[in-house]
């Protein structure tokens, strides 16, 4: 079963030529800038902020880049029509979604490590001890960009880019703040708005499971350099994020198989 | 343009590596799916009908309404109609892009979407679209893997089939920067990576110039003569005059004729044209008085003898009078008369109003 994997690495190959890698010079510019300029302000807390604002700004980039690139993924083809061409062989419909999916998981994995490579260069230069843990950090990083991904892919099986776009910026948030709105779903007494809430909680991605800043652990906030994280806890969390995946892309996978391509 | 080149290429170019592409018509494999579909069509549809709904408010549109076809294996086939008439669609019912909302629909003996079928399947959609970023050989490479093909032997093919094109020298260059009628030729070359049986063009002759229209013609006249089925949409007649053994008329997304082209254009002689030089002035005064057109061109009277009229009349006339019988050519149907007339048809009798008995009959039955 070679053909899934063709298309990935068309896909990511597409990307690769469309200059997406650009987009790594703006984050090294703004990752050394911020940091330099952070540093100077902050007396012997250099390194401790631009671990936090690199490693947010990271997250920050890749999420924006997955679902720009995620709800043009499918669309794209459409527009462009090269899908007639490509379905017509001996494919499913599946495959193709699945490996414009990988393609696109396999850009950004090659963007984290570039990125990753930029921000570990200026923390070695500004004299840091490179912690283990900060692989855990990344891990939890690119979990939450493929969850971001397949929200992304999900909706553009449907819909145009733009619709697509608003919608998996609105999942991103409220994943972002699912302990927030059960916390807000608990507080209140009326009947009616804690169920729609807690439904809300429960559809989209707890993606706090991934971005672990200013999470509260046991009373206290965390920051994102803290060691706090162990590899249980990422596995734990790449099991979620599994099962996420799984059942989005089911979902893209069979409405996109049944849609017409006009 | 290395057209002689085609057969020898393809043949040492193309072998069936992994499934059953590329076996030649009529000699299915031992074992394969195509043992049990020797006596089957190449494809078929029966009132096949398609309706889009579109938009938010899920308009409806009917793009088809009843299509029925009948490609035998090894022949090529025109399918003709305006602008419109359902051709793209129903072409697109059969390669699984669009779901039919009635009728039915097979490919080389399966149904549609089957994989077995689509790899012995080639298609060429209307004005194609390839991945831009690509350089020809690349395309056809990622192609081959999608049927599965070791890298190796895509690779193989890639080259084999660019040099059949004519593409060879462009093989390095970023799709982008094709020609509408290379990428035509590309987009030919891809539905032949498999070496498929059957393969479908969409318009493959619209939009180029009359080098590239020359081309593309000679090439899928050769696939013809290499055993391949073939079925292309057109809607300039002389084109499927040029190529088709048998054609099928769509007019309002229906099939209102199809069959051989003789059957098609020479079932009706619609008048006779005869040349008359130096015709004596008798015949003149003769010809004045009946009921034939007549027209002088100089020394030379033009007649034109209705449908239906006798033609040996006229000639005992000249024969009588005095006169050289220059010429007597028969006008029968041109392809366009017959589309021009189902098409006129076809509103008269409203888009909704059944068909008459002969035109809804499956092709071939």
């Amino acid at each position: 079963m070679m053909k899934t994997p063709a298309i990935a690495l068309n896909t990511f190959r597409e990307a690769i030529r469309n200059k997406v890698l650009y987009s790594l010079l703006f984050f090294a510019v703004v990752v050394i800038v911020a940091s330099l300029a952070f540093g100077a302000l902050s007396v012997h807390e250099e390194v401790r902020l631009t671990t936090d604002l690199g490693f947010a700004g990271m997250s920050a980039f890749l999420v924006l880049i997955a679902t720009f690139l995620g709800v043009n993924l499918v669309y794209k083809e459409l527009e462009r029509k090269t899908v007639y061409t490509l379905l017509p062989k001996p494919i499913h419909r599946y495959q193709f979604v699945l490996g414009k999916f990988f393609g696109l998981a396999l850009t950004l994995l090659v963007l984290l490590a570039l990125m990753c490579g930029v921000l570990l260069l200026v923390l070695h230069l500004q004299g840091a001890a490179l912690e283990p843990a900060l692989a855990m950090l990344v891990a939890l990083i690119f979990l939450e960009v493929l969850v971001v991904t397949a929200v992304a892919v999900f909706f553009s099986s449907f819909s145009t880019p733009l619709l697509s776009g608003l919608f998996t910026v609105g999942v991103f948030l409220l994943g972002r703040s699912v302990p927030d709105i059960r916390a807000v779903a608990a507080k209140l007494d009326q009947p009616g708005l804690p169920l729609l809430l807690r439904g809300v909680a429960r559809v989209v991605p707890n993606l706090r499971y991934f971005y672990v800043t200013g999470a509260e652990i046991d009373g206290q906030q965390v920051a994102i350099s803290g060691t706090f994280v162990d590899w249980g806890y990422v596995g734990l969390a790449s099991g979620y994020a599994a099962l996420y995946l799984a059942v989005v892309l089911l979902l893209a996978m069979a409405l996109f198989s049944r849609r017409d391509l006009i | 343009m290395h057209s002689s080149a085609l057969q020898p290429a393809v043949q040492s170019a193309v072998q069936p590596v992994g499934q059953p592409v590329g076996q030649p018509v009529g000699q299915p494999a031992a074992g394969s799916a195509a043992e049990s579909e020797g006596g089957t069509p190449a494809l078929r549809t029966h009132q096949l009908a398609k309706t889009y709904a579109l938009g938010f408010f899920r308009k409806k549109v009917r793009a088809i309404r009843d299509v029925s076809l009948r490609v035998e294996r090894g022949e090529i086939f025109g399918l003709l109609g305006p602008n419109g008439a359902g051709k793209t669609t129903t072409l697109k019912v059969l390669m699984g892009l669009v779901r039919p909302t009635s009728g039915e629909a097979e490919v080389l003996g399966r149904p549609v979407g089957d994989l077995v079928a689509k790899g012995r399947l080639g298609y060429l959609p209307e004005s194609p679209y390839f991945y831009d970023y690509l350089t020809g050989r690349e395309l056809l490479v990622f192609v081959a893997e999608l049927f599965g093909l070791p890298r190796r032997e895509s690779r193989r093919r890639a080259d084999a089939l660019l040099e059949q094109v004519g593409l060879q020298r462009a093989a390095q260059l970023a799709l982008r920067r094709y020609s509408k009628g290379m990428l035509q030729r590309v987009g030919l070359a891809q539905a032949l990576i498999n070496d498929p049986e059957l393969v479908v063009l969409d318009e493959p002759l619209s939009g180029l110039d009359p080098i590239g229209r020359k081309q593309i013609r000679e090439l899928i006249a050769q696939l013809g003569a290499r055993g391949k089925t073939v079925v292309f949409s057109s809607h300039i007649l002389s084109d499927v005059e040029l190529l088709a053994q048998r054609a099928a008329i769509l007019v309002g997304g229906r099939t209102v004729d199809s069959g051989a082209l003789d059957h098609l254009v020479q079932a009706r002689i619609l008048s006779t044209e005869v040349l008359i030089d130096r015709p004596a002035p008798v015949l003149l005064q003769a010809l004045a008085g009946g009921a034939y057109a007549a027209e002088a061109v100089g020394e030379t009277v033009r007649v034109v003898v209705p449908e239906g009229e006798d033609v040996g009349r006229l000639v005992d006339l000249v024969r009588r009078h005095g006169g050289a019988l220059l010429a007597l050519t028969p006008r029968r149907e041109s392809l366009e008369d017959v589309v021009v007339r189902r098409a006129t048809d076809d509103n008269g009798a409203g888009a909704a109003a059944p068909l008459p008995a002969r035109d809804a009959q499956p092709m071939g039955a």
